[in-house]
């Protein structure tokens, strides 16, 4: 199971989850106004039935950045479509401390459930072993906790698999073409999930013996780096035919150098699932072909299962009577076959 | 205290001496050791990118990379260097190009266009540098912790604007100002901000009375102050001057990676720092040149291209970055002494 | 106790800095039990030979005998095992500690190894106190509260803490008044009597008159004299030495007339809560008004709130008739006031800077047009205001750190000259500056005068306002107790009137 301390996640592509996704055309750079229904589906794992009232309470770090931001919208959107769900969210924080006491605040609150995506798994753990003990069911949203006691279910995303399908995804449209070269832009070196993705992504490429992986740079999952660090490596690859950008955020400074170098000789990759790249894609008209997802719509997903948790029920599609303690996504490939299906679910 | 037993040395840049010195040495005595240390480690890494990758490193296109790259850092160290040479620091630098930034790309700033932009990122970063000026030149308080505290406020709001969202820029001149051909003067625009930053920099604070005011502020702000300098209105102007530099370094990276974002600028302040450091610049003021702290952001951006090229990773660049300080301040004290 | 080897010997010893040779074969042995005075200029390489013995230099050559045996004073810790303590001139205490953890710093008596008893030490700081005659210091106060004075006795009981058998002392009768020197010679002599080794430097000659036993003196980084009798060789033999030629103190000669003129520079009922109180004076162009009195009389305050870097609680100043805005050094400078405060080094000079730029910082708008400097101009103006002051070396580029104390006053004084002021304010203009180099700066004081500078002095060296002030107003406690022209004053009845507050006949 990979452990997820992602600092700035990913989309999960879970097909489930995004099937019946809806609103929010977003089809331009044009911010509008209104907020934006985050992504979502349908489809509750339960049933849409009003059952018993449930207090959520929800706990995430400080929304930086567009991917985090996703998750808080997928999560309130999610819980405004239920009657009988109440949501506490708390203040994001990225300070370890202050939200162990938010943390606390809400086990004292008595909710009935608790939704947690830690500033750091690890750090945490503490506190959910501290709810489950309470009796609060705990839902443990992308960073894992240390211990399985200290969630009931653990739901995130799969960074070894967006790194596996990327490759694959690549590998197959490199078919047949001998010495094909691929290049990789990483996101920060020093968070975990950064190697699960290389980890995942080398190990596809070991089934295409025609494709050579020349090159690797980090950058640092911001606009600024992917720019910086693309530059230097379309200067030191003079010829590739693939890149993988392990997020989109960064990709928006990868796309910017890449025009700047005039170059276009080669196919891109992204991941996580940002709009931007959504949209890229759809248009077909640059080196942006697919990307990998990592879905904020786990948050609507977590909502769901806390929901299922406080009324006592269990998945929808499932024989079984219970939720399961863990539910890994699947990275989808988002390319221009399936990318309207995902538009919707496309962040900012 | 201890006085040379024999006359003090001429400096030799105004007593005609009774033999006419080679060119070279007048040269030599001219240019700082200090800056021809830095030259030294420069033409090193040059030697090393040449002989690890001649096809991509001696390339025109790659020196204007590094350049371009450059650039941007290299703004806010000159501003930076000012600060320090007046025995202050500003730690807000990278968060007040973040916030300019971003505040130069919504959606309501680029209807406005280039100028638009250009306008708001430099008056943002001239109004965070006047709130800095006035909170430690008349509100007394410590640098540090004032610029501290426009670390944090700028970087939460400019993280409010954006809701942590990627704001595209849309308006073509400012795009095509990035572009790979777009040349002025046959320069690219974002290199020859830098050089005419640099240039500006060096003669203000060697030409200037306002660098010579800097210098004295940052040597003996109390001597300074009984010789009648206005010590609080100096400081004030630093500050601004630096955010100054914060506005301008933060057009140019809306132009280069085409967005405003508020994670950019990110340790902006602890680069510009080590860039100024490793140039010779003291950290308790009173010393520091311009163009050491251009020579620093070079060898730094060098180092990151050498080691791009070389496909080598980011935890083998950290270490050598780190190495690199470190020696070129042992370097440099012992050229010091030893002359 | 000639059958006893000296309890220090220092031969050959030579230390080269970049550019100097500091020590060139310096020899000095110190017996125990006596007071053995270290003389020479600035420069001569006293402060280096010190600094060898404290362990904080290395000598590059030259060997240390201790009791006989040859030691290696590998650091300030290796120095004090042995009992060597070092008293620096720019005391070294920590300002935000207690007197007692100044004291114990380093080596804190401890309870368990590494809890620091501070009762222990409060008490055995008091009785150190005691011993040094100023049991009014409470071991429990910061240090950074306490008067100069009151902080030498704190580091004395430092090095006292130690068990001690040399003790180096730099100068330590600079800071202090005529009854704290007594105190401090007086525990001299039960030092000397309890067998310690004491290495006294001083530029008073009058003091090593009174407790010294033998004269070690150092010019050019050599010993020129060793162990000579303190108290019977003659001071013109001693000046001699020190200054290669014989020299004393001459003072210009005044104008046989005060000078004429409306007064320049205008007191009136100047006060500060604390410091002084409703000071009056006036002077003249080319007149030179001496303020005389001990260490706290307020001397220093007055002339820096006269100079706006002080605001004052009541009163002003007037420059030409026109009243100077309270506590604003710049419409000081503006309207013609320059000041060459006390702390050279810390409150007026650029010590990394060349004299040339420490000459012009206060008038930059001379050379320049749009904020734009004509380093030529610059230069060429810098040059000549150094000249007027025959500053040595006669090349302004020099950095003004490598000049000798008298010169760099000299700088400071350029500096004022090519600004044009008119009135400047001198606050011990010779302190720190050799005995040979005074007479010349005594005599550019009086020429600056002569030529229409009104001059306002202060010193804490009564035969210095004196001999060159033609007035002089006598301060006690923050008041003028006394007005007289120089010529009617002798140093006893100053003395007198500091002390006493009304003269005694």
């Amino acid at each position: 199971m990979p452990e997820i301390t992602s600092r700035r996640g990913l989309l999960f592509g879970a097909a489930a989850v995004s099937a019946g996704a809806l609103l929010t055309g977003c089809t331009s750079n044009e911010p509008s106004d209104s907020k934006d229904e985050p992504a979502g589906n349908n489809q509750p794992a339960a049933d849409d039935k009003p059952g018993k009232q449930v207090t959520i309470g929800f706990a995430g770090p400080q929304a930086d950045h567009g991917w985090l931001n996703a998750i808080n919208d997928n999560a309130k959107s999610r819980a405004e479509k239920y009657s009988d769900v109440t949501l506490e969210i708390t203040e994001g924080s990225n300070d370890t401390a202050q939200q162990i006491g938010q943390i606390e605040t809400l086990i004292n609150k008595k909710v009935d459930v608790l939704v947690v995506l830690p500033a750091d798994g690890k750090a945490l753990t503490q506190v959910g072993l501290k709810a489950m003990r309470a009796g609060i069911p705990v839902v443990n949203l992308d960073r894992i906790f240390n211990t399985p006691q200290a969630y009931r279910c653990w739901i995130g995303g799969d960074n070894y698999g967006m790194g596996l399908n990327a490759g694959h995804y690549i590998g197959e449209k490199l078919k047949g073409k001998s010495d094909a070269r691929v290049i990789e832009l990483a996101g920060l070196d020093n968070l975990e999930l950064t190697k699960q993705r290389t980890q995942g992504f080398d190990d596809a490429l070991k089934n295409y013996p025609n494709i050579r992986k020349v090159a690797r740079q980090a950058a640092e999952f911001t606009v600024e780096s992917g720019q910086a660090k693309m530059a230097q490596l379309l200067q030191a690859q003079s010829k590739f035919d693939a890149l993988w950008n392990h997020d989109d955020d960064q990709g928006v400074g990868a796309l910017r150098a890449i025009e700047q170098a005039g170059r276009d000789d080669f196919l891109m990759v992204g991941g996580a699932g940002a709009l931007s790249a959504f949209q890229a894609i759809k248009q077909d008209d640059g080196v942006l072909k697919a990307t990998v997802l990592y879905p904020p719509t786990m948050a609507a997903s977590a909502i769901d299962l806390a929901r299922a948790l406080g009324q006592g029920k269990g998945i929808g599609g499932m024989a079984e009577f219970e939720i399961p303690a863990s539910i890994t996504l699947y990275s989808a490939v988002v390319d221009k076959t399936n990318v309207d299906q995902y538009m919707p679910t496309g962040f900012r | 205290m201890t006085q040379p037993v024999s006359p003090p040395r001429d400096s030799s840049t105004d007593k005609v001496p009774a033999v006419q010195p080679p060119a070279w040495r007048g040269l030599m005595a001219r240019a700082d050791v200090r800056t021809l240390s830095l030259l030294g480690v420069l033409a090193a890494l040059v030697l090393i990118g040449g002989i690890t990758k001649p096809d991509e490193f001696l390339d025109t296109r790659n020196l204007q990379l590094v350049l371009t790259q450059a650039s941007v850092i290299g703004v806010v160290t000159v501003g930076m260097t000012f600060v320090i040479v007046s025995g202050g620091i500003d730690l807000s630098v990278g968060a007040i190009v973040a916030l300019a930034s971003v505040w130069a790309t919504t959606v309501a700033t680029q209807e406005y266009g280039f100028a638009g932009i250009l306008f708001t990122a430099v008056v943002v970063g001239v109004g965070c540098g006047l709130v800095n000026g006035v909170l430690i030149a008349y509100g007394a308080m410590v640098p540090f912790i004032a610029t501290l505290a426009m670390l944090a406020s700028a970087r939460g709001l400019a993280l409010q604007i954006t809701d942590g969202k990627t704001q595209i820029v849309t308006v073509p001149s400012v795009l095509d100002l990035g572009e790979r051909d777009a040349y002025v003067l046959g320069i690219p625009p974002l290199v020859l901000v830098f050089a005419v930053v640099t240039v500006i920099g060096w003669l203000v604070l060697n030409r200037t009375t306002f660098g010579r005011r800097t210098v004295a502020v940052g040597g003996n702000p109390e001597a300074a102050r009984l010789a009648g300098i206005d010590v609080r209105r100096q400081r004030l102007y630093l500050y601004l001057l630096s955010g100054l530099c914060c506005g301008i370094a933060a057009f140019l990276l809306i132009v280069l990676s085409g967005s405003g974002q508020n994670t950019n600028g990110n340790l902006y302040e602890l680069d510009a720092i080590a860039a100024a450091i490793i140039g010779g610049t003291l950290l308790t003021g009173g010393r520091g040149t311009i163009t050491g702290s251009v020579l620093g952001v070079l060898i730094f951006t060098t180092i990151t291209n050498i080691f791009a090229l070389n496909n080598l990773q980011s935890d083998v660049q950290q270490i050598a970055k780190g190495a690199i300080i470190v020696a070129a301040v042992l370097v440099q004290r012992r050229t010091a002494s030893t002359t | 106790m000639a059958s006893e080897p000296p309890l220090l010997s220092m031969s050959g010893i030579t230390k080269s800095f970049p550019g100097v040779r500091a020590l060139d074969g310096v020899d000095l042995d110190v017996l125990a039990g006596e007071v053995h005075c270290l003389l020479g200029q600035n420069g001569a390489g006293k402060s280096t030979l010190i600094k060898v013995l404290a362990g904080a230099h290395q000598p590059d050559t030259g060997t240390i005998r201790w009791r006989g045996e040859g030691v290696t004073l590998r650091s300030p810790i290796a120095a004090m095992r042995l009992g060597i303590a070092t008293i620096y001139q720019e005391l070294d205490l920590v300002e935000h500690l207690s007197v007692a953890e100044n004291v114990h710093l380093g080596h804190e008596p401890t309870a368990a190894g590494f809890v620091v008893r501070g009762k222990a030490a409060k008490e055995s700081t008091a009785v150190l106190l005691k011993r040094l005659g100023h049991a009014e210091i409470d071991p429990a106060r910061l240090v950074g509260e306490l008067s100069a004075a009151q902080q030498q006795i704190v580091s004395m009981a430092r090095a006292l803490s130690h068990d001690v058998r040399l003790i180096v002392m730099d100068e330590p009768s600079a800071a202090l008044d005529p009854d704290e020197v007594d105190n401090l010679f007086r525990i001299v002599g039960d030092l000397t009597a309890a067998g310690v080794a004491v290495v006294y430097i001083s530029h008073r000659l009058e003091e090593i008159r009174r407790i010294g036993d033998r004269v070690t003196v150092l010019k050019d980084g050599r010993a020129v004299a060793n162990g000579l009798p303190a108290k019977s060789t003659p001071t013109r033999e001693v000046v001699a030495l020190m200054t290669g030629r014989n020299v004393e103190y001459v003072f210009p000669d005044r104008p046989v007339s005060p000078p004429p003129g409306e007064p320049v520079l205008k007191v009136q009922g100047l006060s500060r809560q604390g410091e002084f109180e409703t000071l009056d004076l006036e002077v003249r162009p080319g007149e030179i008004v001496g303020l005389a009195g001990l260490v706290g009389s307020g001397r220093s305050e007055i002339l820096e709130t006269v100079y706006g870097a002080r605001k004052p609680t009541a009163g002003q100043v007037l420059v030409d008739g026109r009243a100077l805005k309270p506590g604003s050094v710049r419409a000081a400078v503006r309207a013609g006031l320059g000041l060459a405060p006390e702390e050279r080094k810390a409150q007026a000079l650029l010590m990394l800077e060349s004299v040339t730029r420490n000459v012009s910082v206060s008038s930059m708008s001379r050379f320049s047009r749009g904020g734009w400097i004509d380093r030529g101009a610059e230069l060429g103006a810098a040059r000549a205001a150094t000249r007027e002051l025959s500053l040595r070396p006669d090349n302004p580029s020099v950095p003004v750190r490598t000049l000798s104390g008298g010169n760099q006053q000299k700088a400071v004084l350029a500096r004022w000259l090519l600004r044009g002021c008119k009135v400047l304010l001198l606050d011990e203009p010779t302190r720190g500056v050799d005995v040979g180099a005074r007479a010349e700066l005594y005599a550019v004081i009086r020429r600056l005068a002569d030529e229409g500078l009104a001059v306002l002095l202060v010193s804490s060296e009564v035969p210095e306002v004196l001999g060159l002030a033609d007035r002089v107003l006598v301060l006690r406690e923050g008041r003028v107790v006394h007005t007289a022209p120089a010529r009617q004053l002798d140093e006893h009845r100053v003395l007198d009137l500091v002390m006493e507050g009304s003269p005694a006949s």
